[in-house]
């Protein structure tokens, strides 16, 4: 009896030490290599910023309204958000090339789908943010010609186009990655589908003035508009 | 210099044939040919007249006309006049077509006219808008005169006008260049202009012409780039230039658009030579500065006004986000006075147009954005002219012109400041 629990204890202590002998390499290996990736980082971070600061970049991002939506959501400028999203990448690729060489079946599995994952969710991630910038650039430039050309709701207009194109970005950003696929499809096609039965019902219905007044416009007594002009600024 | 990647082939056989000259005029064109006839032979009657003995050249840079404008401008009748000097018989007359595209270009145009006016080693040269149906000889003389006989290396021309027309010329592009440049140049943006060879060449030159302001408004660049350079400017009066016809809400964007877009892109590039200018001098002037006329031309107000209104209601974000916080908020306030009561003063507009130069220089939204958001602010303030001079006299508007110039000239260091230091960015 006694010498069966020092034997079952024995036999515990050395397989811990076994396993302790086994996965300390590991886990020294583990370290070694989120160590190296962290310097890695730091200076893949430091070059990008060489790079990028004698470009034009943060003013690019600046007229293409990038740096607005950047400082509406607390984020850095352009070039400091490309170095820091390098850095947290490499840093996270190595952290997780470390986990792996732990051995631990499960996690290993757990990383291997999110490595997987990651460039569909850098995709979306970019989709989503070009998606913004086009929707703040265009709608911009819809309201400034609608308002420049006299058009009545010219923020109407603006509106329509900037929910039309982030609703475009952010159903293309979820089938990236997957999410309820059918699920964004069938939204989507909703969506598109009731706002261009609104759209059809409000010109049918609201558009009637509208016509009128353009047809006038074209067809009316030119000679009498013609009489009263804006100045020419030249 | 990159002609050979800009000139056709056969465009420079032509000017091979030429050889040099001592006198180009310069016809850009894109379906003028209603005018374009009358306009050649006019200027081929300056040239018998006023330059028997000169070599001379017509250069028509057509972009894409389908009414056949170079074809009148090549078979247009030379008429001898009975008043003309010298051996004109024995002249051969040249007039050289090129096309450059399919669509209109105004940078593409006038570059080709460079272009070939450094090949050619022209001493003067002129380029003459086809439209300009009132052209007479006197304005082709007094464009070539003062570069030919007096070594001016810019022109820039006065016109008499009436006291509606040019209203971006004197409310926004004179006093502005003026208190920034330290030059009383009048019109900025001319469409008939005379340089020399010399700043031809200077500005063919130059790696400017990809920029699109630049392609957009090249007359504007150039005299900026005379201006600045210190080449000799000059103005010569010229005479009634031909009222505009209607010029549409488009127009009016599409026009504030490409010369104050020019205009704003000059103050950036020329930045090292006006920064520390102070003041400002008269240019050399042929003939009277200004002269205004003022027949009947019915404008409807009450549409420019209520432009302007909404367009400050609706772009209430933009012009945050442009303007500092108190012209703003003086915009919005005389915004939401009645009509007859509303006045877009001096200072005001000065301290706007302070703010979007700076604005656009710090890009705080695209360029292009930042310009067209300035077109209902120029609105208000053609609504507060027109209101204010509906009776003046020619005196009076000068006068009051020469006002907002010297308001422009004390607020140049609101303008330094800003341009120097950018304001905190608005939320």
């Amino acid at each position: 009896m006694r010498e069966t629990i020092i034997q079952g204890m024995t036999q515990a202590y050395e397989n811990l030490v076994h396993m302790v002998a086994d996965f300390l390499p590991r886990f020294v290996v583990m370290f070694a290599i989120i160590l190296v990736g962290l310097l890695l980082a730091f200076l893949l971070r430091y070059f990008l910023r060489l790079v990028l600061h004698p470009t034009r970049l943060d003013r690019i991002s600046e007229e293409a309204g990038a740096s607005h939506v950047l400082r509406r959501a607390a984020l850095p400028p352009m070039t400091e958000l490309l170095s820091r999203a390098l850095f947290w990448v490499t840093l996270l690729g190595f952290v997780l090339l470390g986990i792996s060489v732990l051995g631990i079946a499960e996690l290993q599995e757990q990383i291997s789908r999110l490595f997987q994952l990651l460039p569909q969710l850098f995709v979306a991630i970019l989709v989503l943010f070009v998606g913004v910038l086009a929707a703040n650039f265009l709608s911009r430039a819809a309201l400034l010609a609608t308002v420049n050309a006299g058009y009545r709701s010219p923020r109407l207009w603006s509106i329509a186009i900037r929910s039309a194109i982030l609703i475009l970005a952010i159903s293309m950003a979820l089938e990236q990655v997957g999410l309820a696929r059918q699920t964004v499809v069938a939204a989507f096609s909703i969506v598109f589908g009731a706002v261009m039965f609104a759209l059809a019902l409000a010109f049918g219905l609201g558009g009637k003035d509208l016509a009128r007044q353009t047809l006038e416009r074209y067809l009316g007594d030119k000679k009498e508009k013609e009489k009263e002009v804006e100045p020419s600024p030249l | 210099m990159a002609e050979e990647f800009l000139l056709s082939d056969d465009f420079l056989r032509q000017l091979m044939s030429v050889g040099e000259v001592d006198l180009l005029v310069g016809i850009p064109s894109h379906n003028n040919a209603a005018t374009i006839g009358r306009v050649v032979e006019t200027i081929e009657q300056t040239f018998q007249r006023g330059f028997p003995r000169e070599r001379v050249v017509i250069i028509n840079v057509d972009g894409g006309s389908t009414d056949g404008t170079s074809d009148i401008l090549k078979n247009a009748a030379v008429q001898r006049s009975s008043g003309s000097r010298g051996l004109t018989s024995l002249r051969t007359e040249r007039r050289i077509v090129t096309r450059y595209g399919s669509a209109p270009s105004s940078g593409i145009a006038f570059r080709t006219l460079l272009a070939a006016a450094d090949l050619l080693r022209a001493k003067a040269c002129a380029v003459i808008s086809p439209d300009a149906s009132n052209l007479t000889e006197a304005w082709v003389g007094h464009l070539l005169e003062p570069i030919y006989k007096q070594n001016f290396d810019f022109v820039a021309p006065l016109y008499c006008r009436h006291k509606y027309d040019g209203l971006l010329a004197r409310n926004l592009l004179y006093p502005m260049g003026r208190a920034v440049f330290g030059k009383r140049l009048r019109e900025f943006h001319a469409s008939d202009l005379g340089f020399s060879g010399r700043l031809a060449s200077h500005c063919l030159n130059q790696d400017a012409w990809r920029e699109s302001p630049v392609e957009a408004a090249p007359e504007t660049w150039m005299a900026v780039t005379s201006l600045a350079s210190d080449f000799r400017c000059c103005q010569s009066f010229l005479g009634p230039k031909a009222q505009s016809t209607t010029a549409s809400a488009t127009d009016i964007v599409a026009v504030v658009r490409q010369i104050v877009g020019a205009l704003f892109w000059s103050l950036e590039s020329q930045e090292s030579v006006w920064i520390g200018r102070v003041g400002s001098e008269p240019i050399p002037t042929f003939g009277p500065d200004h002269e205004l006329e003022s027949n009947g031309m019915r404008v409807n107000r009450e549409r420019i006004f209520e432009l302007f209104r909404s367009g400050v209601s609706e772009l209430s974000p933009i012009l945050k986000s442009i303007l500092a916080a108190d012209t703003e908020a003086e915009i919005q306030r005389v915004a939401a006075q009645d009509e007859q009561n509303f006045r877009f003063d001096h200072a005001l507009w000065t301290r706007t147009l302070c703010d979007f130069a700076a604005a656009y220089h710090h890009s705080v939204l695209n360029r292009d954005h930042v310009v067209q958001a300035l077109v209902p602010l120029y609105r208000g303030r053609i609504y507060s002219f027109l209101s204010q001079h509906q009776d003046s006299s020619a005196d009076e508007i000068e006068a009051d012109s020469e006002k907002l110039c010297l308001e422009f000239e004390r607020q140049k260091p609101y303008l330094v400041e800003k341009w120097k230091v950018r304001s905190e960015v608005k939320p």
